[in-house]
């Protein structure tokens, strides 16, 4: 058997058996759910239900308009129109008596003067309800005195609605930009951030390997190059085992919390379908939460999934060859900062142009940026979300991830061979690059 | 079984050279111990034969083989600075060691159970090594340099930090292997231990060999130029004797002294001094100088010829 699979296998082993990564499995998803649905449970159940009392005073000598403020407040307002002075309702408020007063002036409805809420301070939701019951009953009364007909009202308030179609060879389909744009994000980010907590792992069980001296016994067992591309190739899978269990573990808590997530994304779905049914205008496909899964899941194909997985593992094997060689160098991880830049510094450049990806993603930059060894794991993810990438570009990114792959596995595992035997004096990027080149 | 041969090897490192030049030949069958001072260059000639790293000039062969992946798989190695996974239960890392040396899963299994029993230690099996006394690791590392039944066996002082028993069991597995047919490769800076165990040995120092041959060959080329002395009463006698330099005392302690006569001392001499200084003399006996006094002299005496040099 070979070595390196022996030695994959043990760091596999080991590493899935730790009570570390048994926790960290389990729990991520609940606390990714867990934050996803506690903010829409808050809202839920603290729901405001109480009723607020409110004075209306009205100087503009119509009569109709006070009512008419009355009826477009939203629910939870109790209207009262107290003939008191302002300062007997001020105290009122003060007292508790009143949660508030709406005071509309004499030149309100010319619009040389502004109507005012009195309260002890009101909520975000209290106060969007008053100023668009304000705003809503003013315009209405305006138009009216202008000589509008209901027709005309009417006419103004009829929805106006527009769908976003994509032209695509299997017909027209609604045009989910925006769920595109969150899951290939997501995606993206989700292979930077498992790019580098499974670099770092490596860098680690380099730097425990050599402050325990085991490596020596290795060494003797083995070459410093199966060595490494076992631990490599180990922590990977350990990687893969993870996504798998969180895939899983997702699919199941999302059965279970669906209910609740569905609730929301239909509301916010809603405005967007809500020109569906307008007469004299030819059907178009629309955007209801149905077609939102359905989008969902195109952007998660099989094939999508497994580039996406591809990606994920052609950007680890780039990264954790060159933390395998930092880490080499190293006794102690603080000693291991200054070493680690030139490693970070290729990982952070796609997340400066991730917005740009996103709003351009066929601009030319956009192309070379996904095909950047270092950069494209992440962007040509983003870009197959976005868009119809041709298969050539994914195959290029492919084999320049691969052939970078070959050449930097080859400089970090000399660096590996003599670091791993080096104690005590601290070593530079200069002594890095002296390694690399030493026969 | 093969012989080791090393063959006028050197290795650099940055500006240092750490071997410089050194030959040696391991017969199997016998104890080969590597003697040398702190950075004499002992642990950078062993991890060259163990194949860890390579020499920047000559060659080394195990048999016909030069050592390399192949040869690696037929050696057992203990190096100085102990190293066990800690978080790794004892049976397990026993296992993939051995399975490193090639071994297949059900002979490194059966290896381990029948390596634990040997050293009363099969109830350490699921144990982690980090719940382990450091003699016991000590014993765990042990076992995986024999684990595989290798033909080459090197041991970086393999007794630090053992107690008596322990040592002697490990004394008792080395000499073993020894009698199979293996050869051993034994270095230490304890002296006595080396006497003990060795049949033949090379000291290095500054990189270099500078004495080597069989045990018994080294010590009478250093001729009988000691006595070893057992008195009773007052030992006075003996600093006149060291002041007008007639010996160099290389242990002194009450009832005992160890002296090495200087060149034109007869044996006598002392014997002479002693009877008429102590009470009693119990024992007077002519011998060879310890090893560790021709460690030191070897040392001396290179030192002082780089030093000409």
């Amino acid at each position: 058997m070979s070595k390196i699979f022996l030695i994959a296998r043990s760091e596999l082993l080991r590493r899935v058996r730790s009570k570390t990564f048994v926790l960290t499995t389990l729990l991520a998803p609940l606390l990714i759910v867990a934050a996803t649905l506690l903010p829409i449970l808050v809202v839920v159940l603290t729901q405001d239900d109480t009723v607020r009392t409110v004075a209306l005073v009205n100087q503009t000598g119509e009569p109709a308009l006070a009512d008419s403020v009355a009826a477009a407040l939203p629910d939870g307002f109790r209207v009262v129109q107290p003939a008191l002075p302002l300062d007997s309702l001020r105290a009122r408020v003060l007292r508790g008596g009143l949660d508030g007063f709406l005071v509309l002036p004499r030149g309100l409805l010319a619009g040389t003067e502004e109507a005012a809420y009195y309260s002890r301070g009101a909520g975000l939701g209290a106060q969007e309800g008053v100023r668009s019951a304000v705003r809503d009953a003013v315009r209405l009364h305006r138009i009216r005195a202008a000589g509008a007909t209901d027709a005309v009202i009417a006419a103004l308030d009829a929805p106006v609605a527009l769908s976003l179609v994509t032209v695509t060879e299997r017909g027209d389909e609604a045009d989910t930009a925006f769920v595109s744009i969150i899951v290939g994000m997501m995606m993206g980010l989700l292979i930077y951030i498992a790019v580098l907590i499974y670099g770092i792992t490596v860098m680690r069980g380099v730097i425990e390997e050599k402050t325990s001296r085991i490596v020596e016994v290795i060494a003797s067992s083995a070459r410093p190059f199966e060595l490494m591309m076992g631990k490599v190739l180990g922590i990977g899978a350990t990687g893969l085992v993870q996504f798998a269990t969180w895939g899983a573990l997702l699919v199941v808590l999302g059965a279970v919390a669906g209910p609740l997530l569905a609730l929301t994304m239909g509301a916010a779905a809603d405005p967007a379908a809500l020109g569906a049914g307008m007469p004299g205008r030819p059907p178009a496909p629309e955007v209801d939460p149905a077609a939102l899964a359905e989008a969902i899941a195109a952007v998660l194909a099989p094939g999508r999934l497994l580039t996406f997985v591809a990606f994920f593992l052609g950007g680890y094997l780039l990264c954790a060859a060159l933390f395998a060689a930092v880490g080499s160098a190293v006794e102690q991880e603080s000693d291991a900062q200054t070493l680690q830049l030139p490693v970070m510094l290729p990982l952070l450049v796609p997340m400066f142009f991730l917005q740009y990806v996103i709003d351009r993603p066929d601009a030319p930059l956009s192309v070379g940026l996904s095909l950047f060894p270092f950069s494209a794991p992440m962007l040509m993810t983003v870009r197959m979300a976005m868009t119809a990438v041709p298969l050539w570009q994914v195959g290029l990114a492919f084999l320049l991830l691969a052939l970078s792959f070959v050449g930097l596995i080859w400089v970090a595992a000399r660096i590996y061979r003599v670091g791993i035997l080096m104690y005590g004096k601290k070593a530079t990027l200069r002594d890095l690059w002296r390694w690399a080149r030493t026969p | 079984m093969p012989a080791l041969h090393v063959e006028h090897v050197t290795k650099r490192y940055a500006r240092v050279v750490a071997v410089d030049g050194v030959s040696l030949t391991a017969e199997p069958g016998r104890i080969f111990g590597l003697l040398g001072p702190n950075g004499a260059g002992k642990t950078s000639t062993i991890r060259m034969i163990a194949a860890i790293t390579a020499p920047d000039e000559g060659r080394i062969r195990f048999g016909d083989m030069p050592v390399g992946p192949a040869t690696q798989q037929r050696m057992g190695y203990l190096p100085e600075e102990r190293g066990l996974y800690r978080k790794l239960r004892v049976g397990e890392q026993l296992v993939y060691l051995a399975r490193l040396k090639g071994l297949s899963a059900r002979a490194a299994e059966a290896a381990t159970r029948r390596w634990l029993e040997r050293f009363d230690a099969t109830g350490w099996y699921g144990n982690r090594v980090e719940e382990l006394s450091k003699g016991m690791q000590q014993k765990v590392q042990f076992l995986t340099t024999v684990l595989h039944d290798p033909d080459l066996l090197i041991f970086d002082e393999p007794f630090s930090g053992l107690d008596p028993l322990n040592a002697e069991l490990l004394h008792s597995v080395i000499t073993e292997q020894r009698a199979a047919g293996r050869t051993v490769l034994f270095a230490s800076h304890r002296m006595e231990q080396v006497e003990q165990l060795c049949d033949d040995l090379c000291l290095i120092a500054h990189g270099r060999v500078i004495l080597a041959g069989p045990l018994r060959e080294v010590k009478a080329r250093y001729g009988r130029d000691t006595v070893a002395l057992d008195f009773e009463g007052g030992i006075t006698w003996l600093d006149a004797l060291e002041a007008e330099g007639a010996v160099k005392v290389v242990v002194r302690s009450a009832g005992h002294a160890t002296v090495r006569l200087n060149e034109g001392t007869p044996p006598r001499r002392v014997l002479e001094a002693a009877l008429a200084g102590a009470r009693e003399v119990v024992r007077f006996e002519v011998e060879e100088p310890p090893l560790s006094e021709i460690f030191v002299q070897a040392v001396e005496q290179a030192g002082a010829e780089r030093a000409a040099a």
